[in-house]
């Protein structure tokens, strides 16, 4: 009597109920499988000793978590929200689905958004760390200034790409970053084009060797022998002098090689 | 006991610096209070102490520590000749286990320290050269001891004061010491006769080197060979320093303005 009874309840449920609690069960178990091998995979890339340091690692190791486990964690529920809208779909509810369509279509975009936002802060932190890093052997306090600029620029660009995936309007803070690159751009060429142009005489210099450290050579005036030469400028000592001329100008005036 | 401790209390009483050598932080601390100059001499400034004097080697040798520890005090004016100064260092452990006391006057300047900061070549450079020659000195080639003869800084005049004895190995090349790489390429390079000579930035612009200095008035050790006679030549022909592993004994010898400056064993570093 009772083991009829049980028959009939299950009988009552339709099959697709069915197919649909087994669709969520797979994604349970998908979405569990998609966090461990996110999260093994992300370790075995050297992630975790990679952004060591950053605030967002720190932050996150207060919480007693690790930037890691989080996105493992999002990457886990993203494929369960899919078996969710999956298993509704299979389940055929009508007015559930007509409601969901809509937010279906938006959440892997929000899921993507959302990664953009937690890759770019950790990326940022860790730009500023390393460029930090770079100047600490310049002690001057001015220079901590770009450190903090490098960041917030990874910041603005991956809150720009965040906000296009979920399709706010952004032009407004396009039309800025373009202000920003081009600003960034001309007036670096403009400030570094000495170097620039003595770099890439460097370059030839180097490669090509015409000259070498202990030929005795003429530039413009300045005879003497050649000390040190690197990419952009070329050490020349004559009498009690040595002078530091940078290669653009072994271009522009020619040298002559003496030869003994 | 208290005999004992009034004794060797002597030993600190009245200095005008307390020299500690690579003290651990909670060492440092301990001396907060003490109303004397206090000099720190370690390989990096660990305990973020104002006054500091960066040691570029280890010198297991006590005496050339202290000397370059006390030199580099007078050379920042940390101390002033005539000063009396307590040095604290490790000489069996890594804990201050010794305390050294010293008179400090000019006399002590051997010219170690100006060796690593003054030379012309840069002091990582000069460091860099003698980690090379310190281990090619442990490790010789494939077994059996090698010597070899480094020429550093001022490699203009060095090379016009040389000639090839092979083809250079290093032209067009681009490697300086201190790059991963080199220490195996100088090994195998050290095979052959001839000096290294090394630009003041580090480039080691060339290989079998003949150097053809004047040897007169070079004033070094007899019993050294013809390796050590032309590296002491040379710095006193030029402004480079010379940094010599010797075959025979396995000695790392710097030489600076002809003059023997430094003796390293590398078997004990």
């Amino acid at each position: 009597m009772q083991g009829g009874s049980v028959r009939a309840a299950l009988s009552t449920v339709p099959l697709r109920f069915w197919l649909a609690l087994g669709t969520l069960v797979l994604g349970v178990l998908l979405g569990w499988l998609v966090r461990v091998i996110t999260r093994r995979f992300l370790r075995r890339a050297g992630v975790p000793g990679a952004i060591e340091g950053t605030t967002f690692e720190r932050t996150a190791r207060e919480f007693g978590t690790s930037t890691v486990a989080i996105l493992g964690a999002i990457a886990g529920y993203f494929v369960f929200g899919i078996a969710v809208f999956a298993a509704i779909a299979v389940a055929e509810i009508e007015y559930v689905a007509q409601f969901w369509n809509a937010v279906a279509g938006f959440l892997p975009q929000l899921f993507l958004a959302v990664i953009v936002l937690i890759v770019g802060v950790v990326l940022g932190d860790k730009v500023e760390l390393v460029v930090s890093e770079r100047f600490r052997g310049v002690k001057l306090p001015q220079v901590n200034v770009l450190p903090l600029v490098a960041k917030y620029s990874v910041f603005y660009l991956a809150a720009l790409i965040a906000l296009g995936q979920v399709g706010v309007a952004t032009a407004a803070l396009i039309v800025l970053l373009a202000a920003y690159v081009f600003a960034l751009v001309f007036l670096g060429g403009l400030a570094f084009r000495q170097l620039l142009s003595a770099g890439a005489v460097g370059a030839y210099l180097l490669l090509h060797q015409p000259y070498t450290i202990g030929d005795e050579i003429r530039i413009g005036e300045v005879r003497g022998i050649v000390q040190e030469m690197d990419l952009f400028v070329t050490h020349v000592e004559a009498e009690d002098e040595e002078y530091v001329l940078p290669n653009d100008k072994v271009f522009a005036d020619g040298f002559a090689r003496v030869r003994t | 006991m208290a005999t004992l401790r009034d004794s060797l209390g002597d030993l600190v009483a009245d200095v005008d610096g307390l020299f500690l050598f690579s003290p651990s932080a909670s060492h440092y601390e301990r001396f907060d209070d003490v109303d004397v100059t206090r000099v720190v001499i370690a390989a990096e400034n660990g305990v973020g102490a104002d006054a500091f004097v960066e040691l570029p080697l280890g010198f297991e040798n006590v005496r050339d520590r202290i000397k370059f520890g006390v030199e580099g005090a007078m050379d920042r004016g940390f101390v002033t000749a005539g000063d009396t100064v307590a040095c604290s260092l490790a000489m069996f452990g890594d804990d201050a286990d010794t305390v050294v006391r010293m008179r400090v006057d000019e006399s002590v300047r051997s010219g170690i320290y100006d060796l690593f900061i003054d030379s012309r070549a840069e002091p990582g450079v000069v460091r860099d050269v003698f980690e090379v020659a310190i281990d090619l000195g442990k490790k010789g080639q494939k077994g059996k001891p090698v010597g070899a003869l480094f020429v550093v800084g001022d490699a203009g005049k060095v090379m016009n004061k040389s000639r090839p004895l092979s083809y250079n190995p290093f032209e067009k090349s681009h490697v300086h010491v201190g790059d991963p790489i080199v220490n195996v390429m100088l090994k195998e390079f050290s095979r052959l006769d001839g000096a290294f000579v090394v630009s003041d930035s580090g480039k080691i612009v060339s290989a079998y080197r003949y150097l053809e200095p004047s040897a007169e008035g070079v004033d070094i050790p007899k019993g050294l060979g013809a390796r050590h006679m032309a590296g002491g030549a040379i710095t006193r022909d030029t402004n480079a320093i010379a940094i010599v592993l010797s075959e025979s004994d396995g000695m790392v010898r710097a030489f600076k303005g002809g003059d023997l400056l430094l003796e390293i064993d590398p078997e004990e570093y």
